[in-house]
């Protein structure tokens, strides 16, 4: 769903609301996607990762050491089983500018409902390359991947996905 | 790897800047809400937020400035000014949001393949 400040988008997964939270912590590099297009710096490919708690992050981490890394942004909420919720910024954002991912974990019985939004666009400078309507090389470079051409494999598999 | 963009690009994608500048500000956002119902005349948005019509012209400006609103001829009346919603600067910014909701769709699809492969269902 598309609205005038971001998006939104829910799952059900059917597990419970505490389970499915700390999962989607603590094993954030088995679910998150491989694939360039969704990594942050073009290139390479680290190891995602959360820094669990109040003033965590979320990271990408390049070395063993854990000191070559990127910030994708500082935790804002953490109230878990319940709801996430963390900056976001890519490579090409300016210092303070920030869009946010709120995740909203809620009991449905047999399972939870995961619901993100990601908002804030509307707060982005004139100019900043995530606002360039079009397709393709700058919508990457603002989520961390690099290649064009995904663009429209992704889609693809994202429709016959038939969600 | 950033390949340039055409000229025709470079419109396009102002038109979302503006798009986005001109969402920013709530009273503008509630201008848009109520054209996306109807057309309405400068007079009734004014009221609509109980503005003064000098205060509604100053957004209505910067709405007709990014594309986003334009006026409407009528019939009837030339000298009432109807005021209704622009599609083009909409389809823009929502091509850009389509990306990101698609990019969310994929990484919840597989959060979700993967919590459910890790905690399956007890069968029956």
């Amino acid at each position: 769903m598309i609205d005038n400040d971001g998006v939104t988008v829910s799952v059900v997964v059917e597990v419970d609301a505490p389970t499915a939270f700390d999962v989607f912590i603590s094993d954030v590099d088995l679910w998150w996607r491989k694939d360039p297009y969704f990594r942050f710096t073009p290139g390479r490919q680290g190891t995602m990762r959360f820094e669990p708690g109040d003033g965590g992050r979320l990271l990408e981490v390049y070395d063993e050491l854990g000191e070559d890394v990127f910030e994708v942004g500082r935790i804002l909420v953490w109230n878990p089983g319940v709801e996430l919720a963390f900056e976001w910024r890519a490579r090409n954002y300016e210092p303070g500018e920030r869009t946010e991912v709120r995740i909203g974990f809620e009991d449905i019985g047999y399972g939870t409902r995961v619901t993100l939004r990601h908002v804030g666009w509307s707060r982005l400078r004139p100019g900043h390359p995530a606002t360039h309507g079009l397709v393709g090389d700058e919508f990457h470079t603002m989520i961390g991947g690099a290649w064009s051409v995904r663009l429209r494999e992704f889609r693809g598999r994202v429709r016959a996905r038939g969600s | 790897m950033i390949a340039d963009r055409s000229s025709s690009e470079d419109a396009a994608s102002d038109d979302v800047d503006g798009v986005l500048l001109a969402l920013a500000e709530p009273t503008r956002r509630g201008v848009i809400d109520l054209l996306k119902e109807r057309p309405h005349r400068a007079g009734e948005l004014a009221e609509a937020f109980g503005m003064s019509p000098p205060a509604m012209s100053r957004h209505i400006r910067v709405l007709r400035r990014t594309g986003l609103i334009e006026d409407e001829r009528t019939r009837e009346d030339a000298r009432v000014r109807m005021l209704r919603l622009r599609q083009e600067p909409f389809v823009l910014l929502h091509a850009w949001l389509d990306q990101v909701e698609a990019y969310w769709r994929d990484q919840l699809g597989s959060f979700k393949d993967h919590v459910e492969k890790k905690h399956p269902r007890r069968k029956r």
